[in-house]
């Protein structure tokens, strides 16, 4: 007699075995009464979980688990929903829109910051060279004056500040900010132990308020100030005291014109 | 597509009462349905409409529910007063099985081990299907069967009968 398992036994009891098996199976059963019991048991067991459960199976269904109700509530529901997710999309477009066209409103920095960082930079990289310092030199400051009074649009002024020990070493012209004429103005001047301090001056900025601001920058003083003509940031590394002489005398000279009938520009 | 609705319609008092055999909650056994409901009919395009709808539905079902549980084990599981089974009196006479206590041995059963064994006894269906429904092997379903059963004739107690041998 061929080997019988118990996967076979359960699946005979189960009703699952294949009909050449079966045959085998009740044989077997017939010579082991231990087995057959197994196999009632099994039997007994599956009969139960049946009358357990299968009551429920003949019950009548709810209403809200009928398909075809199901299907539609669902489609009904989708179209609401296209409808939301339409809403949805013209909102976010709506707001892509002003954010973008609010952008110059939300720019974080300020046209003063900009300027500032800008002077710093040009002052770092101008004073550190020797022969090529400036493009102007200051032997020919007549020239130096009007050439970047026409660049940038407005008459400048080089500023005196012999009181404070600083000659002029000259300038040049930089490229500059949009909103301040794209264009700036380097003066540098330099005292008897080779300190340099350097003014950035740039057209004045759209809205032509005035304003003043003392920043430390890089290691870098920077004393800026706008009114409605032009802007000007002056940067150098003096102690603070020098720096805010040699800034006071710089202003002074540059806003001469602009407050009532004062002289004109030195220069 | 009405055909389809169809064919879900022929299937749903099997998985109610499968659902509710898992669940032994009357509501929660419903919900389960309509959610399996809804996911077949917002699928039926990935379903081949040739195949079985019922396999697929039964292991949609099973899904749902084991997500179901292991949710609630997270939140600490919430147990209906109604269906607590009361403690039973023992089986008046041997081989036979009372059925509060079989109800209550089916619970302590390991969810894998009841959702075969449900599959297989309450709804007869075919090994080789349930396998497939579970997605495990067919060895591995039959040795869960096998387990299942061994523990529920311990679970309810009847010392008299021999306990299954192997035979080979």
């Amino acid at each position: 007699m061929s080997e019988i398992t118990r996967d076979q036994l359960m699946a005979y009891a189960d009703g699952q075995l294949p009909g050449d098996e079966r045959a085998a199976v009740e044989a077997f059963l017939a010579a082991n009464p231990d087995a057959a019991a197994d196999v009632a048991l099994l039997q007994r067991q599956s009969d139960a979980i049946r009358t357990l459960f299968e009551p429920v199976g003949a019950e009548a269904v709810p209403a809200r688990l009928r398909p075809a109700r199901l299907a539609a509530e669902m489609a009904r529901r989708r179209s609401r929903n296209w409808g939301w997710a339409a809403a949805a999309i013209v909102l976010v477009g709506l707001g892509l829109g002003a954010g973008w066209f609010a952008r110059p409103l939300l720019d974080a920095r300020p046209a003063s910051q900009v300027l500032i960082a800008n002077a710093v930079n040009a002052h770092a990289v101008y004073v550190a060279e020797n022969r090529h310092a400036v493009e102007v030199g200051s032997d020919d400051s007549e020239h130096l004056s009007s050439w970047l009074s026409n660049r940038l649009d407005t008459t400048l002024g080089m500023p005196d500040l012999a009181a404070e020990g600083f000659t002029l070493v000259g300038g040049r012209l930089l490229p500059g900010e949009p909103d301040a004429g794209g264009r700036a103005a380097q003066l540098m001047y330099e005292n008897a132990t080779s300190d340099r301090v350097t003014i950035y001056v740039t057209a004045a900025l759209p809205d032509g308020a005035p304003a003043y601001e003392f920043a430390s920058h890089d290691g870098a003083e920077a004393f800026y100030w706008a009114n409605a003509r032009i802007t000007c940031t002056v940067v150098g590394t003096l102690p603070e005291e020098q720096m805010k002489a040699v800034a006071g005398s710089v202003y002074r000279q540059l806003t001469e014109g602009d407050v009532g009938a004062g002289r004109p520009y030195r220069g | 597509m009405n055909d389809f609705l169809d064919q879900l319609e022929t299937c749903v008092p099997a998985l109610r009462r499968y659902a509710r055999a898992l669940t032994r909650n009357a509501d929660l056994a419903d919900d389960l349905v309509q959610d399996c409901l809804e996911r077949a009919i917002s699928r039926r395009g990935l379903f081949r409409p040739t195949g079985p709808v019922r396999a697929w539905l039964f292991t949609i079902l099973l899904n749902l529910h084991r997500n179901a549980l292991r949710a609630s084990r997270r939140r600490g599981e919430t147990v209906d007063i109604d269906t607590v089974p009361e403690l039973s009196t023992p089986a008046p006479q041997p081989g036979h099985i009372a059925l509060a206590e079989l109800a209550r041995a089916i619970e302590t059963l390991p969810p894998e081990q009841k959702e075969a064994l449900l599959l297989v006894t309450l709804e007869g269906i075919p090994y080789a299907e349930a396998a497939g429904i579970i997605g495990i092997p067919l060895g591995t379903l039959m040795s869960r069967l096998g387990r299942a059963r061994a523990a529920l004739r311990a679970l309810t107690g009847s010392p008299a009968e021999p306990h299954l041998r192997t035979v080979k």
